[in-house]
């Protein structure tokens, strides 16, 4: 592992943790807390990603506890997505961030409904089972509300995210972005 | 549990984690739940305790509504009017004490974990550097990145950035309060890489832990039978 790495994964796990922290404080229906895991991926690729991904949960873990574990594979999916999409220059404007970040929302909502509802049974985090409860209570059956309630959040949490990171990636210097090709590559300079 | 070897209660959390998620229940998640919460309280971690019943609270709720009130039939009839289902209700209970054996064994162990003591732990114990100084220079990074924040929503805060109201005014604090993190993170990895690299992170060498905690007997002693307690309860729950 480069020593840059070593540098910033400590740092994108902190970013991952404390602007989840900060999304909650705002009261958005957004969790914002794999911004870390996206930027390390554009930067780095994959691997970088998904060891940010990793690390991240389980630091969450101990702050919340070990049980949403299985949720790390919705962290290697956003690292995978996030290393394509700026393969494929993805964050060249918003309007291309915002797509692949539905497209992102939408793989990873459908996986982590397949996660909460088979071990879970659809009760996981706040908001999101909050949806879910309030479909379950007009009617939708346990499984269809769970999915419907994972793909409206990470729909949203996700294209937020990936404009976020796709709007800071243009905003940075050309001295900066220079160090990382891929990113470059990403923005389309 | 403070003074402990750093490996023995992390060997305490993940045996109850990995109990928690093995015991029968609802009868055994919730005596190992009450068990945790007076192990922790004794242990000088009843934060720990009050934390974790912060964390489940709103779990416990939805749990009761999503499968107790709204869960499938038979039914049976509340004193007070109503009825939970019966499913659902045993669903609910099971789930909420496993959960919440969890939750109090992860965050008790958060509360008595010492980065410190565990990176001597681990440099005596010749663990792998790498995987060892990001665990600490997360911990670090969190504390700092979680002050920046604090120090950036005040500041931009006296700029006139309003973070109440309105769904559409909370959204548009994002790029103030988020950026400016984002943007540390970037600038501040090449000085802390070259940091890094001078004093011999990639050297591949070994390494002297220079105030190593004792790893007494009865740590040993605490992490065979937690291994063998483990591997008991997996082969009764196989064969029974």
């Amino acid at each position: 592992m480069s020593p840059r790495l070593f540098a910033l994964v400590p740092a994108a796990v902190a970013i991952n943790l404390v602007v989840g922290r900060v999304a909650n404080e705002l009261a958005l229906p957004v969790y914002l807390d794999t911004l870390g895991t996206m930027l390390v991926a554009v930067l780095t690729g994959l691997p970088g990603g998904a060891l940010v991904g990793t690390v991240s949960q389980l630091f969450a873990g101990m702050l919340s506890g070990y049980q949403w574990l299985p949720f790390v594979v919705i962290q290697w999916l956003i690292a995978l997505l996030a290393a394509v999409a700026a393969n494929r220059g993805g964050f060249a404007t918003p309007l291309r961030s915002a797509g692949w970040g539905v497209a992102c929302g939408i793989l990873c909502g459908l996986i982590s409904a397949v996660i909460s509802f088979a071990l879970f049974r659809g009760v996981t985090a706040g908001g999101v089972t909050a949806i879910g409860t309030l479909l379950r209570g007009l009617g939708l059956p346990l499984s269809t509300a769970v999915t419907a309630a994972s793909l409206v959040t990470d729909i949203l949490d996700k294209t937020v995210a990936f404009v976020v990171v796709g709007g800071l990636l243009r905003a940075l210097p050309k001295r900066i972005l220079g160090r990382f090709p891929v990113a470059s590559r990403a923005v389309g300079r | 549990m403070r003074r402990a070897h750093p490996f023995t209660s992390g060997a305490i959390a993940l045996a109850l984690i990995v109990l928690a998620l093995l015991v029968p229940a609802p009868r055994g998640t919730v005596t190992l739940y009450l068990l945790i919460c007076l192990g922790a309280w004794f242990a000088g971690a009843g934060r720990a305790v009050w934390l974790g019943l912060l964390v489940m609270a709103p779990l416990w709720l939805l749990l009761l509504v999503m499968h107790g009130v709204l869960g499938e039939a038979p039914r049976f009839a509340l004193p007070w009017g109503g009825s939970l289902s019966v499913s659902g209700s045993a669903w609910a209970l099971a789930q909420g004490s496993r959960l919440g054996a969890i939750v109090t064994a992860s965050l008790t162990f958060a509360t008595v974990f010492d980065p410190h003591r565990f990176l001597q732990a681990a440099v005596e114990r010749r663990w792998p550097w790498s995987a060892t100084f990001l665990l600490v220079a997360t911990l670090d990074a969190a504390e700092r990145f979680g002050d920046q924040a604090r120090r950036l929503r005040e500041a931009q805060r006296t700029r006139g950035l309003r973070v109440r109201g309105s769904l559409r005014l909370r959204a548009r604090a994002i790029p103030a309060l988020v950026f400016p993190l984002l943007l540390a993170s970037l600038t501040e990895a090449d000085d802390r890489a070259l940091a890094l690299e001078s004093r011999g992170l990639t050297h591949h060498g070994v390494r002297t832990a220079i105030d190593p905690p004792a790893d007494t007997a009865l740590d040993r002693v605490v992490r065979w039978s937690l291994l063998a307690l483990v591997v008991g309860v997996v082969i009764w729950r196989a064969v029974s």
